[in-house]
């Protein structure tokens, strides 16, 4: 049975065709975002994360933020305090959180993760131990 | 520091919501507060159990259900929730007996579905690509 479009689902694909970007585009912008969540444990350059993407890095960083809305610095950043507050959850200790997580500096990961989160890895802990469960 | 503690869906039965959204979506139930007729009731998501509440609120104010009305046949979903795998989520969820109104679909830098919560509302799914 054919089912009938709602008018959300009309406008939705209505938006997509009038704005949307190239398939080939969305392709190699996602290529770059899967590599940043594969190596975001070691040291990687804007460079490499453009090469990624098969783009150019001025190109390359604009075609990103008018795909996800954040720069691929920004999503990296993310990307490792997302992991960094699993690992924590796990009682993993904040140092070698820091360095699993692409960090050489347990002072700038700290910085990075205050920003990010408004706690310090400390005052996360802090709040995930006081769950009573 | 201000943050988003709690968000909410207005359902027309809290106990059927409840059901739900724990049982069928996979949400841990985090507050229950018995307030005269209804109940401050809220859920979190698995792995964000201190992270932001959805209230399950109930439909008590008239015009609220006009509003939700508007939406459900528009098929315009009220909230979006993420997920890992909407692809997944859609054939495990369907194999449960949850209905759809929008399949799985890419758009752009995401893939989305639409299902009906059977509260009163359409509930978006989004997985970023």
């Amino acid at each position: 049975m054919i089912r009938e479009k709602t008018y959300y689902e009309l406008e939705v694909e209505k938006i997509a065709a009038r704005y949307g970007l190239p398939e080939y585009q969305y392709i190699q912008v996602r290529q770059s975002k899967a590599f940043m969540e594969k190596c975001y444990a070691e040291k990687i350059e804007l460079t490499q994360i453009a090469q990624a993407a098969c783009m150019s890095r001025f190109h390359f960083i604009r075609l990103f933020q008018s795909v996800y809305g954040v720069t691929p610095r920004q999503y990296l950043r993310d990307v490792r305090i997302h992991k960094a507050m699993e690992l924590f959850r796990k009682g993993i200790p904040v140092a070698r959180v820091c360095y699993e997580v692409g960090y050489q500096s347990t002072s700038t990961f700290s910085g990075v993760f205050k920003r990010g989160t408004g706690l310090s890895p400390k005052e996360y802990l802090a709040q995930q131990n006081s769950n009573p469960e | 520091m201000i943050r988003i503690h709690v968000t909410s869906v207005m359902v027309d039965d809290q106990e059927k919501a409840l059901q739900f959204y724990t049982g069928k979506l996979g949400f841990i139930k985090k507050t229950e507060i018995p307030m005269g007729e209804h109940r401050w009731l809220t859920v979190v998501g698995p792995n964000e159990q201190n992270g932001v509440e959805l209230l399950l609120e109930p439909m008590a104010f008239g015009p609220a259900r006009v509003y939700q009305q508007a939406l459900k046949d528009a098929g315009i979903p009220l909230t979006s929730f993420m997920v890992d795998n909407v692809q997944q989520e859609f054939e495990r969820l369907t194999a449960a007996g949850v209905q759809f109104t929008m399949t799985p679909k890419v758009m752009g830098p995401v893939m989305i579905a639409v299902l009906d919560d059977t509260c009163g509302n359409n509930i978006q799914l989004t997985q970023m690509l």
